[in-house]
């Protein structure tokens, strides 16, 4: 009956590859862990300064500013009000210390990935080999567990703000760069045609043309990175990341309900805030098409 | 096999009533349906669930209990995924799983108590009969330059040498996970000596992988490490820690009103009891077979002997039911005395 198992390696192959591999792993955190831990200090400093000053600010002074911006960005007093009240409902209720760590942790992380993703995704467009190099590496971060790789970022950075945002940048990253790519690809070639015509070069071509006809696009991968980036928030509190996913967590293993779901809607609350905030920004900038499709 | 077998008797019936001859033919076969059934009708042992908790210690104690229920005792097991809380609720409200192979009373006494009294649930008997051991632990290479670490005091005037990177001039003291019952506990004693006072920090690791996974980076590296942690474990079996001194024996009544409680407004210096570490199993298994409780409550295992398991699997990178298989092959003699010698024969052809 051999034939009917699967011709499988053996299992002290197996174990000896696991061993070799986890040793390989070991002794390579060991020897550069330290230098590795050392590039990413600066952007520990960044993080910690940014969710002490979040947190020890006034709650009035960030409540203003969060309003503040929020007009600046969308131009829409309705919408500066909802973030307002959303955001002192969230602190009537307790969560605001927590609330301030999660804004900060989110806002850094997807800065961060727009920074990387928005030129890989314009990178991806301009040449087909890019794209098929790039399209399995976001298949497999997007559908690899997280913690598959959050134990060798810990085994290496150990836990905290730095492995965290290693995990949600690598998580949320890949539909910005996605979209960006389809956007730009979509746009019609008879459009491109005519800018050849005019005598644009590449960059007129790309900054003038492609980008901005993509940017529905763009926008609907940039409200996909940060809906991800807040779904993260909880997978990151298991390698110690402080804020609303901690309470999140501590609810699941407690099974309180009530915690659960403070919390749960205090992450929704900011991921509607986020959201809304970036879209009106991307209508406000594409104000002249009449036909613009609401993002997301 | 003879639920079917009247069933279709009974259809069968109802189509040849009237047939002499297949009545005949009936009765023969239920005669014959009978004899084939009876070795089976008085080790009825169906569909027994065995909680595999999501830890090393419990998953290999899931695979050996459901190794020798399956081989010795003639029973159906599986196993189902575990967690303390949520599989003992389940056993007192849902009757499902129906062991619990290693779980740890100190914090859920009034749980078990309570699922024991409503008569769902029994307590079989001791896991592990040296008990868990709690408390706070430093690498034993930082003792070497600082002896003084050795104790609760010593450690509280040191707090410079546990940097906190993510909170520059505090020390670090890695806490509990989110969750665990532990982490108020190891919040009100590090308050309680004076850890707070004194500039730590207690940091939450999240998750079991983030608390081994910081110890394992700090130990790798010979780097400083403070925090809470527990034996029986590979990680310590594994790693050369040393249990910081408390100075102070358990006090159930404080314990009980103050450290253990997220209200504690003054906890005063404490030491964890020794956990019990029982075998829970529902009544309905004790009920349906009775050998598998008695057998349960023989099967206890000494600390050094699971923690040199543990130590095992994480060499060799084997899963719980490795580890079970290992344990059998190596501690025959341990095994063999909690089953009674016909029982132990079936197990060991099945090895």
């Amino acid at each position: 009956m051999d034939w009917l198992t699967f011709p499988a390696l053996d299992r002290e192959v197996l174990r000896a590859m696991r061993k070799t591999l986890d040793g390989g792993y070991r002794d390579f955190s060991r020897n550069y862990g330290d230098q590795i831990e050392g590039v990413f200090d600066p952007l520990l400093v960044l993080l910690v300064w940014l969710e002490q000053t979040l947190i020890h600010a006034p709650w009035l002074v960030v409540l203003g500013l969060a309003m503040g911006l929020s007009y600046v960005i969308s131009r829409q007093v309705k919408l500066s009000i909802i973030v307002g009240l959303a955001l002192a409902g969230i602190g009537v209720f307790g969560m605001w210390e927590d609330t301030m760590r999660t804004l900060a942790m989110i806002a850094s992380a997807t800065l961060i990935c727009l920074v990387i993703g928005l030129p890989l995704g314009i990178l991806m467009a301009q040449s087909n080999r890019t794209q098929s190099v790039l399209m399995p590496v976001l298949d497999a971060m997007q559908t690899i567990p997280p913690f598959v790789y959050l134990i060798p970022v810990v085994m290496l950075l150990g836990i905290g703000k730095i492995p965290g945002l290693l995990a949600v940048v690598i998580y949320a990253v890949p539909p910005v760069i996605r979209l960006t790519n389809l956007g730009i690809r979509l746009v019609d070639h008879h459009v491109l045609e005519a800018a050849d015509a005019f005598g644009a070069n590449r960059w007129q071509r790309l900054l003038r043309v492609q980008i901005p006809l993509a940017l529905p696009n763009i926008f609907a991968g940039i409200n996909q990175t940060i809906m991800m980036a807040l779904a993260m928030v909880v997978i990151a509190s298991m390698i110690g990341v402080k804020g609303l996913g901690q309470s999140v967590l501590q609810a699941i293993t407690n099974q309180y309900l009530a915690l659960g779901l403070f919390n749960g809607m205090a992450i929704v609350i900011l991921a509607v805030i986020f959201d809304r905030t970036s879209q009106a920004y991307g209508r406000r900038i594409q104000k002249h098409r009449q036909d613009m499709p609401r993002g997301g | 096999m003879r639920t079917i077998l009247s069933q279709m008797l009974q259809t069968l019936r109802l189509r040849t009533y009237k047939t002499f001859l297949c009545k005949t033919f009936l009765t023969a076969l239920a005669v014959a349906g009978f004899t084939l059934s009876a070795p089976q009708a008085q080790a009825k042992c169906d569909d027994v669930s065995i909680a595999n908790m999501n830890w090393a210690s419990a998953s290999m104690l899931a695979y050996l209990d459901a190794f020798i229920l399956t081989h010795g005792f003639d029973c159906t097991v599986n196993i189902v995924p575990g967690d303390t809380v949520p599989t003992v609720t389940s056993m007192v409200e849902k009757g499902e799983p129906d062991i619990a192979p290693e779980f740890w009373t100190n914090s859920y006494r009034d749980l078990v108590a309570r699922g024991v009294s409503e008569g769902r649930i029994v307590v079989t008997g001791e896991s592990l009969s040296d008990g868990g051991n709690e408390g706070f632990w430093v690498p034993r290479y930082m003792l070497t330059e600082n002896p003084q670490l050795a104790t609760i005091e010593g450690v509280r005037a040191s707090v410079e040498l546990f940097p906190n990177k993510e909170n520059p001039g505090k020390g670090a003291f890695i806490g509990c996970p989110s969750g665990w019952a532990c982490q108020q506990v190891s919040l009100n004693l590090a308050k309680a000596f004076g850890l707070i006072e004194a500039g730590y920090e207690v940091i939450d690791p999240g998750s079991a992988a983030g608390l081994d996974g910081s110890l394992a980076r700090a130990y790798e590296r010979g780097d400083p490490w403070l925090g809470y942690y527990w034996e029986p474990t590979s990680m310590l079996g594994k790693y050369d820690m040393v249990q910081v001194d408390f100075g102070v024996t358990h006090d159930p009544v404080a314990w009980e009103d103050c450290i253990g409680r997220p209200d504690c407004i003054n906890p005063q210096p404490n030491n964890f009891a020794k956990s019990d570490v029982i075998i829970l199993a529902t009544v309905r298994l004790k009920d349906m077979a009775p050998e598998v409780t008695e057998y349960l409550s023989r099967r206890q295992i000494t600390n050094k002997v699971l923690q040199a398991m543990l130590v095992w699997s994480d060499e060799n990178q084997a899963d719980g039911e490795e580890a079970a298989m290992a344990f059998l092959a190596q501690n025959e003699d341990l095994w063999t005395s909690w089953l009674d010698s016909a029982t132990a024969a079936k197990v060991r052809a099945a090895l």
